[in-house]
């Protein structure tokens, strides 16, 4: 467990856009706000003071500001899963590149662990990160009310971000990660090129059903939460991990 | 309770070979407790190989063992008990020299953390400096500092001291002997600059193209062979008294003997005990 936490505790000391990223998203929504209050957003629409009392008015505008709102989580979402998708892809890469995976390797923690602790940074610290932003972002435009639209927007948000984590990020980011572990030169443009070249294939010379099943619908399609799909990127993921760990285990 | 004592490491016939290039051929080898043994070797004769080797970094045919385990299968299970450097700039050069020292101590339950940060202090190594920030010296400083505060049994080095200045690499060895080394303890190192460490070995093993071509212990280099330095050239009659090596210089020849009486040798010329470095070329050539 001691060993877990250090190593998870390394992963976010080295890759520091685990924590820049979400602190910059924070800072644009302050600006934003700031926009609001004094800058070229502000409203300054002049309510008729007889209707300053209605709430009506109040809960108008909160409307506007709450679907606003939810643009940006969106946004912080994919941003997010960005920052998740090429973390996978230098975790193991630059240990490799810095000869630093010769030091880690002489200290006595498994490969699979340490395959692991990198595994649990992409898909559940970051998810958590994405969760914690989008409250900050909440609390930066509604204050004490961010509450009440946080219960709102957690109660759809949250199962989504689950599903699109297990339908999508996790296959991604195994893929990612055995790339990162096996590319020589560029784990980006063989984690680009791969999928390309088996959706070519297939669609030049075959019927194209399995790059659509596999690849295409898993990262356009991703409101369809079928449970095939589930299925096969859970096993396309197992295989990864298991390729990785290996892989890692047999490096001089 | 022990009644034998079982090797460190114990190498039966190992072979390794790199598709078509055989690197290691049958190699046999057993360290025990207590030695320091240096092995010593041409780049490209299968040092590093058989090191990587112990050090469960690669796969082999044949048998090895390190305290009883399979280090390429139970590496976890053996670094509990070695600890090695495989190479000197590996140290990950964005972390704090502080942040190192902890995740060692997190990590490794034989790291002691107050005695890496004493030897530390008679460096001037800062714990809040990145890594990256020091110089080579400094870096292969700290990387023996943090090995050397493990306390395992076994140290395995590969070429440690290898593109260090001499002032550094005498500190280097001072600190194996003074802060590591006791009769409990063993340590296995690799170099190609024999004179640099001949000083501090109990044993000595010369490999040339994958083969172990001498294991002798230190204290027999000066027993069983001896160098004859003459002015002329001389020939030996008897058939038993050939030297093993002989080497021309401008005005005089040496000779390096084996398992040779000193007293008929020193008839004819000045007989001193040679160096490792003599030793080493007069084996492989």
């Amino acid at each position: 467990m001691k060993t877990l936490q250090a190593l998870l505790r390394r992963e976010i000391l080295e890759h520091k856009n685990l924590w820049r990223v979400p602190l910059i998203l924070i800072v644009i929504a302050l600006l934003f706000k700031l926009s609001l209050l004094v800058g070229n957003f502000a409203t300054d629409i002049e309510i008729p003071s007889q209707l300053e009392l209605d709430s009506t008015i109040d809960s108008a505008l909160d409307t506007v500001i709450a679907s606003a709102l939810n643009a940006m989580n969106t946004f912080i979402m994919w941003v997010m899963f960005m920052v998740a998708i090429f973390y996978a892809l230098a975790c193991l890469f630059t240990e490799r590149q810095d000869q630093s995976v010769l030091f880690w390797r002489s200290l006595p923690i498994s490969d699979g662990l340490t395959v692991a602790s990198k595994l649990i940074i992409a898909l559940a610290v970051i998810p958590v990160t994405i969760v914690v932003t989008q409250a900050v972002v909440a609390i930066i435009f509604f204050g004490i009310d961010s509450f009440e639209y946080l219960t709102v927007y957690y109660g759809q948000s949250i199962a989504l971000l689950m599903k699109l984590i297990l339908w999508s990020l996790l296959p991604v980011v195994a893929w990612c990660a055995l790339c990162s572990e096996v590319a020589n030169k560029n784990p980006f443009l063989l984690a680009v090129i791969a999928p390309v070249l088996v959706i070519l294939v297939d669609k030049l010379f075959l019927n194209g059903v399995i790059s659509q099943t596999f690849i295409i619908n898993r990262l356009t399609n991703v409101g369809n939460f079928d449970l095939m799909p589930l299925i096969s990127g859970l096993i396309f993921s197992v295989v990864c991990v298991v390729l990785t760990v290996i892989k890692r285990s047999q490096r001089i | 309770m022990k009644t034998v004592r079982e090797a460190f490491i114990d190498v039966r016939s190992l072979s390794k070979k790199y598709g078509k290039k055989t690197v290691l051929s049958d190699v046999n080898l057993s360290i025990g407790q207590g030695e320091i043994v240096g092995l010593i070797g041409p780049n490209g004769a299968g040092k590093s190989t058989l090191l990587k080797a112990i050090m469960g970094l690669i796969s082999y045919s044949g048998d090895l063992s390190i305290f009883g385990h399979d280090p390429f299968k139970k590496r976890t299970e053996l670094l509990q008990n070695m600890s090695y450097i495989a190479d000197v700039a590996s140290l990950p050069g964005w972390m704090k020299v502080k942040d190192l020292l902890s995740f060692v101590a997190d990590t490794h339950s034989k790291f002691d953390l107050n005695h890496a940060n004493e030897l530390l202090r008679e460096t001037p190594i800062e714990s809040n400096q990145k890594v990256e920030t020091l110089s080579k010296g400094m870096k292969t400083r700290l990387h023996l500092t943090i090995i050397l505060s493990i306390n395992t049994d076994l140290l395995v080095l590969d070429e440690p001291t290898l593109g260090l200045d001499v002032m550094v690499r005498r500190e280097f060895q001072d600190r194996l002997v003074e802060d590591y080394y006791n009769q409990q303890r063993s340590i296995l190192i690799t170099t190609h600059q024999i004179d640099e460490v001949e000083s501090i070995l109990t044993r000595v093993l010369f490999i040339k193209e994958g083969r172990i071509t001498l294991d002798l212990q230190k204290a027999d280099l000066k027993t069983r062979y001896s160098k004859l330095i003459v002015k002329q050239n001389v020939v030996f009659a008897e058939q038993q008294s050939q030297p093993i090596y002989q080497r021309s210089l401008p005005d005089q020849t040496e000779m390096i003997f084996k398992d040779a009486d000193a007293s008929t040798l020193s008839q004819y010329g000045e007989v001193v005990s040679p160096s490792l470095e003599d030793l080493f070329v007069a084996t492989n050539s």
